[in-house]
């Protein structure tokens, strides 16, 4: 049964017959896409299964992870049985609400449980996790050819992102640097763009914003032509997670940074330049003439649920935020576009910062070889490849899985300029926030001042200098300055 | 004899509609959220007219959510029956052991009684996670981590003392010579807590299990922390509607509906002893 779907999958795998060929030949003998698809992820476990590294090294382990509820750990499930049939391993896990996850990881690190071998983790988590030795340093897994299997291929994952998991410990040391340690390995990760309601710009000639100006003005025209709703959605709780998606994005643009570092490695503020408060300036300005009326609440929730609603008529926010509102529950699935978005008229490219889910291996772990080779599995290419194709694991971190037709077809097909917002940003795209200790402390102040100046209770230039001067001084008491 | 006019009966029934309105307008929304897909419960302007639609209780069922993405599993039957378990368990065990105790600590005098009651009591200022850090690895060690045993124990540090504490001033409020007249009479201690003091304590007990039930049940941190995902309660199943792909807020709707309701049952069922038992030691004679 499937002898000759089997061997179709297999020839296609092994670059015998291209993908028109594969697609051609299912069709003739009656196939699914979808059981195509999956015939041909299970080809390439066969295949990965022959590359002459012993993936059944550890045979009848068992190990458990620590999962968010997120559609990449649902990719990751639906392609577990694959994973134990190629190494004779099994695995366990728990999957928790995203509410509650990074309290549950939180505390099992901090007990120094050694129930979870594996968990995903946000690269920003691992500045707290690396230097508490809760997490272990994968560099030492992925550089041993007799743990690692040879078709991993590591400079596969793109350079912003697979250096954005990588932190030599050291206040203010530049990710990805050469003695950095790799906490975590990317799963898959966020840019920060802009996602517009098509229809609401066709309908009202609006033009997709370019650079910071035209965002405010485009974002008070699209206020006028929503009536009941507002224009632009950006974060605006009292949270760190106000700070990293649009407005760093734009702000890194300009060429701003949070912190300046010193020759000698001290830390200070950098939120009040010139430069800085004028774009501080304009952001505020657009929050109060175009934001949601109720702001200082949004989160990732607000915001994506109104635009996905045609409460607003865009937002500067995750792509995968707008990926997942322009699909089906929603009002205005299938009306929103996305653009990649460079605030500063005279920058090369856009900037976004990016979040990034990532795999990391607990040091308490019992069994970090065998967690390794899940590790390596789940980031591999095969993976990867199956959960954009199949799932919906956008963005994937790889490079070869961008480059794949049928992925990018099936953007292309419902996600109109995602691709093209994807690969003009992409490779601009990187952690913009200085690594240290203080990180969610500072930034949730950070957005603390921000609500202050939308809500006109401090001067824009009068605020930086205040939360500059804080900063500095929580710097110096925590001896980074 | 008090008469009243018919304006004043009049204006008691309208005070009684507002504050009933007022109450329970909030959960009778939820309940008419929990009718609704995602799309109609975001319309711009809100809207009370719609397609009714069970779906919502089907998908939480069945344990099948349909989202942006695709079809997730939740378990939220499972956490309805873990946080039904839980609670259940943890109130009958603290009843077992809280209301002899409050019996001991109201009636017998002993040396240190009320350092020991209040050190119970001190189980209530602790911050559960200062406690539960160290619990963790306890657990771990005696084997009691992410088992029901080991969360119905430590369900004790919120029942115990709420119903020790409780129950120990209504046995305060008997007059201790009905429990001398019952022993003079021949019959020993045993009898005399069972058959005279536990009776008229009743109303107070009960609403002493009550509250700790309602308690226990809204707890959220202590299985969070201590266990896996298959033992968790409904306050941290709740939260499986709100995703990174969207909040689901008919299933939350509905899922708010299926979790009040047993205590809300309970709450109506046991209305009488609740009033009477939180009334009755309010009152010194």
């Amino acid at each position: 049964m499937y002898d000759k779907e089997k061997q179709l999958a297999e020839d296609f795998v092994a670059k015998k017959i291209g993908r028109r060929d594969l697609i051609k030949g299912m069709s003739a003998l009656g196939v699914t896409t979808a059981l195509a698809s999956t015939l041909v992820n299970a080809a390439a476990t066969r295949a990965l299964a022959q590359n002459g590294f012993n993936w059944r090294a550890h045979e009848g382990t068992t190990i458990k992870l620590l999962l968010n509820q997120h559609p990449y750990t649902d990719a990751m499930i639906a392609n577990l049985e694959n994973f134990k049939a190629l190494t004779g391993m099994d695995v366990q896990y728990d999957v928790f609400p995203e509410d509650v996850y990074f309290d549950k990881v939180t505390a099992a690190l901090s007990s120094r449980s050694s129930e979870y071998d594996a968990f995903m983790s946000g690269a920003y988590m691992t500045w707290t996790y690396g230097p508490a030795g809760w997490i272990d340093d994968l560099n030492e897994y992925i550089m041993d050819p007799s743990k690692t299997n040879p078709d991993y291929n590591w400079e596969d994952v793109l350079e912003g992102v697979r250096k954005s998991c990588a932190w030599n410990g050291r206040p203010g040391g530049a990710l990805g640097s050469d003695d950095a340690m790799q906490w975590c390995i990317p799963l898959a990760y966020e840019q920060n763009n802009l996602t517009y309601n098509k229809r609401v710009f066709d309908a009202n000639g609006l033009s997709v914003p370019t650079d910071l100006d035209s965002l405010v003005d485009t974002a008070a025209a699209a206020k006028t032509a929503m009536g009941d709703g507002y224009g632009i959605g950006v974060r605006g709780s009292r949270s760190w997670a106000t700070i990293h998606p649009g407005f760093l994005s734009g702000y890194s643009n300009f060429g701003q940074s949070d912190l300046t570092v010193a020759g000698d490695g001290t830390l200070s503020a950098a939120m009040n330049t010139d430069v800085s408060r004028n774009f501080h300036s304009k952001w505020v300005e657009m929050i109060q003439n175009s934001g949601a009326p109720d702001w200082s609440t949004h989160t990732w929730y607000q915001v994506g649920t109104d635009v996905g609603a045609g409460k607003s008529a865009m937002m500067f926010d995750a792509d995968i935020l707008g990926y997942f509102m322009n699909g089906a529950g929603n009002a205005e699935a299938g009306n929103l576009a996305f653009s990649a978005f460079k605030a500063n008229p005279d920058a090369a490219a856009p900037t976004p910062n990016i979040w990034i889910w990532a795999m990391a291996m607990s040091s308490f772990s019992t069994k970090k070889d065998a967690t390794w080779y899940f590790l390596q599995w789940v980031t591999g290419p095969e993976h990867q490849l199956f959960g954009a194709q199949d799932m919906d694991l956008v963005n994937p971190a790889r490079s070869s899985v961008w480059a794949d037709e049928m992925f990018r077809n099936k953007l292309s097909a419902s996600y109109s300029g995602y691709v093209d917002m994807h690969d003009v940003s992409a490779p601009g795209a990187s952690i913009k926030f200085t690594a240290q200790p203080l990180f969610f402390d500072l930034t949730t102040e950070w957005a603390a001042m921000l609500q202050r100046m939308v809500a006109g209770e401090v001067p824009v230039d009068e605020g930086l200098d205040m939360l500059a001067e804080s900063v500095n001084s929580q710097l110096a008491e925590a001896g980074l300055r | 004899m008090e008469s009243t006019s018919l304006i004043e009966r009049i204006l008691r029934g309208i005070a009684i509609t507002v504050v009933i309105l007022f109450f329970m307008f909030p959960i009778f929304w939820i309940f008419l959220m929990s009718l609704q897909t995602n799309e109609t419960i975001l319309r711009v302007p809100p809207s009370m007219v719609f397609e009714p639609s069970l779906q919502n209780y089907r998908a939480l069922i069945t344990g099948q959510l349909e989202t942006q993405t695709g079809t997730l599993e939740i378990r939220f039957m499972g956490n309805l029956f873990n946080s039904f378990f839980l609670s259940t368990t943890s109130v009958a065990i603290g009843l077992l052991l809280g209301v002899p105790a409050a019996y001991a600590f109201a009636r017998l005098k002993f040396r240190g009684s009320e350092d020991i009651a209040f050190t119970l009591l001190s189980f209530r200022f602790a911050p559960p996670l200062l406690v539960l850090l160290p619990l963790t690895i306890y657990f771990q060690q005696i084997g009691l981590a992410n088992t029901y045993g080991g969360l119905i124990w430590v369900y004790q540090l919120i029942v115990l003392p709420l119903i020790l504490w409780i129950v120990r001033g209504y046995f305060e409020d008997i007059p201790a010579d009905v429990e001398y007249a019952y022993r003079i009479a021949g019959h020993d201690f045993w009898a005399t807590f069972r058959k005279i003091a536990l009776p008229l304590a009743g109303p107070g007990i009960a609403a002493a299990g009550l509250l700790a039930f309602i308690f226990a049940w809204n707890n959220f941190i202590f299985a969070l922390v201590l266990a896996s995902a298959d033992k968790q309660p409904v306050t941290v199943g709740a939260l499986a509607f709100i995703t990174a792909s969207g909040i689901q807020y008919g299933q939350i709707a509905a899922g708010i509906i299926l979790s009040i309701a047993p205590t809300f049952a309970l709450a109506l069922y046991a209305q009488r002893y609740l009033v009477e038992g939180l009334s009755l030691g309010a009152v010194k004679g």
